[in-house]
């Protein structure tokens, strides 16, 4: 059902302080292979914590920070605050 | 024979030989206290060497196990995976997979986990279970865990995994006893590792292994860790000293890339799905979570220290304290350290007979390494800070707020830590660029790195600076001023030849950056003296050495052959010497900058190292001035006049001699360094010719502009 999909934006578009959850990684094979390594894959919650054009995220506890190419790369889908 | 995955050989064939030390590797993920863990394990039983080839550390500590036998440990540069995507990513695969040859393969293995991030650190073990050695992990930092309402239970892991799992606070030594103890047994168990390769690639894995395993001559098993990792490396980074793999194998690899990218699956993806499914199911069992995961300690002092305003206000203070600490804190030792120069140089004058070996001792030995003592204060300083930065974890939210200015050149943030590190010296900063993945852009942070002004120069400015205004009366903050505008010289050279290498020689699409950012913690206050101590000795040593041995010859070559007249005044016996016979020779290439002959002897000794220049400036104004009293340097420098009477420092001359300090390529130790990190001899020479071609020709923009102005 194409419609219920949910709008998609990259991961530097997500306001600081709100989190998402991320549905598709683009970019190069190996920096995607890396993201996803590091436990960055599909379906994980990011919350960013500061940044606009070099990104500041919160994923599983730790802090990775993400330039903008790459964080234009990564699209996610806004969570409700109540999602959490 | 091949054996099914889970099945190991019998341990002991590999481990029953009393006579040889067992060999432990460790491993784990960047920033998971791995380093403080060897350190407590180990003391100062340690031997820090290089991997032939790579300019990667390689650690090797020696610790006893319980009844008294040594233990070697080999410290891994840290990874979050094997599939490596740097040069210290490749070293710790190729040394677990057995594949250098001058690291012997690790019988056993300890990794080390973050507990507070036990998914993410369980990728890495769940890639070295598959290697089928003994391994013990180790549950670090259980404490922040607790912190960040997270409980562990190692009991249910170690039954999951199979091998003995360890519960440890490294920065406390809580754990260590339990961890050397099971380090000591006979027999560790091998993992129960029940995860099967994913269906799809499983026929791939099967045939490259076995093409592995029969003519690459690999154990079973590693030969089906090395199949998966080369299945699924796609850029591998191969670095000097690792064994090549046959064309067979190679071949075997190539057909089924091929078939795979016809197929447009994503085969890589697949397996680390695989892989942490199986993690998944395992924390489901193992961890709870007492409470909420919130944001941290570290998040919230994050979205101030890294914002986009106050976080450059930040950075801007700490550089600011940087500097000025070098020039007001550093004052009391100097002055110290030169008046009982000094004062040893006179003494040395009235208990010896007047003669060639009195006049050794004083100009040569003690006007050259005397004159290069008195910058130890300040160059610790410089250490210390930086030490500071990078223990506290604030280096790495440096590179995340130069991100930016970096991408505007074509690099990203992870550049600006070597370049950093290259205020104290660019041969760490050369060595910290092994972090960057991508080839281009790490040769591109290499070539540049060297301008950034490193302590080394400090001396130079500093006489400089001195130099230049007579008397004390100048006030700190303009002596502050020149200095700062020296590094912003060298600072705005990294930026713009970035831009011009990335623009020319090493194209290459804009670099995509992910970077830890490490938990802020209280400095390692040992750990930062140590490196100072390190540093400082290594200085010392230089001027004992190198510096004093140049010194020497220098003195030598000043003095001899001797003026026919025995009365010639000292400036016309230099003038005949040899060493002022080559000065002259080189002096038509140097004075459009404004320097005569006697620099450019101090611009060739000084290729050796830049604070050699403050010695042969010693020596050699040293050796001319008649009076009987050593007098500082700067007082010789300002007496020093050109044939016509004119004055040679001038305060022109002085600013284009630090400008060409900021931009010359004069450091041996770094075109080693850059040797052995490009494996050729291509870069250091290129770097030489582009360093000291700029400083030539911004020298003469400067000198003779500031001549035409009427300076």
């Amino acid at each position: 059902m194409p419609l219920s999909r949910p709008t998609l934006f990259p991961l530097c578009q997500l306001s600081v302080g709100t989190t998402g959850r991320i549905c598709v990684i683009n970019g190069d094979d190996s920096f995607a292979q890396r993201l996803r390594e590091m436990g960055f894959g599909e379906a994980a919650l990011v919350t960013k914590i500061s940044g606009s054009t070099t990104s500041l995220c919160q994923v599983n506890g730790t802090r990775i920070a993400l330039n903008h190419g790459a964080a234009m790369s990564i699209l996610v889908e806004a969570l409700p605050s109540s999602a959490r | 024979m091949n054996l099914p995955p889970h099945i190991t050989l019998p341990a002991k064939k590999r481990f029953a030989e009393p006579e040889r030390a067992p060999v432990y590797a460790m491993v784990g993920n960047p920033n998971c206290g791995k380093t403080t863990l060897f350190n407590a394990l180990t003391g100062l039983r340690q031997k820090v060497g290089n991997y032939p080839g790579v300019t990667v550390e390689k650690k090797i500590g020696e610790t006893y196990s319980q009844h008294g036998r040594p233990m070697k440990i080999i410290d891994l540069p840290g990874a979050y995976s094997l599939a490596s995507r740097s040069p210290d990513e490749a070293v710790l695969r190729d040394v677990l997979l057995g594949r250098r040859e001058d690291t012997p393969q690790p019988d056993r293995i300890i990794c080390v986990i973050d507990s507070s991030n036990l998914e993410r650190n369980l990728y890495l073990v769940h890639q070295i279970l598959d290697l089928g050695r003994p391994v013990i992990v180790v549950l670090n930092m259980m404490d922040m865990a607790t912190n960040v309402g997270l409980r562990i239970d190692h009991k249910k892991l170690e039954e999951q995994l199979g091998v003995v799992v360890i519960p440890c606070e490294a920065v406390r030594g809580k754990g260590l006893v339990e961890l050397k103890l099971a380090m000591s047994r006979a027999n560790l168990p091998l993992a129960k590792h029940r995860w099967d390769v994913p269906a799809p690639i499983a026929p791939a894995v099967a045939e490259l292994s076995a093409s592995l395993c029969d003519i690459d001559e690999r154990p079973p098993l590693i030969a089906r860790a090395e199949a998966l990792l080369l299945l699924t490396d796609l850029d591998s980074v191969r670095v000097a000293g690792s064994k090549p793999i046959s064309d067979r194998t190679v071949e075997v690899l190539a057909t089924w890339r091929k078939r795979w990218e016809g197929n447009g699956t994503d085969w890589s993806a697949t397996l680390i799905r695989s892989r942490y499914e199986a993690i998944n199911e395992i924390c489901a069992k193992v961890l709870h979570r007492t409470r909420e995961q919130g944001l941290s300690f570290s998040d919230r002092v994050d979205a101030v220290l890294v914002h986009s305003v106050w976080g450059w206000l930040f950075f801007g203070l700490i550089m600011a304290a940087l500097f000025f600490s070098i020039f007001t804190l550093a004052e009391y030792p100097m002055n110290w350290i030169d008046a009982h120069m000094a004062t040893l140089g006179n003494w040395v004058k009235s208990a010896m007979a007047a003669g060639d070996l009195r006049d050794l001792l004083t100009d040569g030995v003690i006007g050259g390494v005397g004159g290069i003592v008195i910058f130890l204060p300040q160059i610790l300083i410089l250490f210390f800070f930086v030490g500071l930065l990078e223990s506290t974890g604030y280096m790495a939210r440096a590179a995340f707020i130069m991100d930016r200015p970096m991408s505007k050149v074509g690099l990203h943030g992870k550049s600006f830590i070597p370049l950093l590190g290259s205020y104290a010296c660019a041969i760490p900063g050369i060595m910290a660029t092994r972090t960057i993945e991508n080839a281009k852009d790490r040769l591109v942070t290499i070539l540049v790195a060297p301008l950034m002004s490193c302590s080394a120069r400090l001396p130079v400015y500093l006489l400089m600076i001195a130099t230049l205004v007579p008397g004390d009366t100048m006030p700190t903050t303009t002596k502050v001023g020149i200095m700062l505008l020296m590094y912003l010289i060298g600072t705005v050279g990294v930026f713009a030849f970035a831009w011009l290498f990335k623009r020319t020689l090493f194209k290459s699409a804009p670099p995509l950056m992910i970077m830890e950012l490490p938990p802020y913690q209280p400095p390692h206050l040992k750990e930062i003296l140590r490196q100072m101590i390190e540093r400082g000795w290594l200085f010392l040593k230089n001027a004992g050495t190198i510096i004093l041995g140049i010194s020497i010859v220098l003195w030598f070559l000043t003095t001899y052959p001797k003026h026919p007249d025995p009365a010639a005044i000292p400036d016309a016996q230099i003038a005949h010497s040899f060493a002022g016979q080559a000065g002259h020779i080189i002096e038509p290439v140097i004075k459009p900058l404004g320097f005569d002959w006697r620099i450019g002897i101090g611009l060739i000794t000084s290729f050796a190292a830049r604070e050699v220049f403050v010695s042969s400036m010693g020596v050699i104004f040293g050796v001319e001035s008649a009076d009987e009293d050593t007098t500082p340097i700067r007082d010789a420098l300002r007496a020093a006049k050109w044939p016509g009477g004119a004055v040679l420092f001038t305060p022109l001359v002085c600013f284009t001699l630090m400008v060409y300090y900021v931009f010359a390529m004069q450091c041996m130790s770094t075109i080693a360094v850059v040797k052995r990190e490009t494996n050729s001899w291509r870069w250091p020479l290129f770097q030489v010719a582009y360093m000291t071609g700029t400083a030539w020709l911004v020298c003469f923009i400067i000198y003779q502009t500031g001549r035409a102005l009427g300076y």
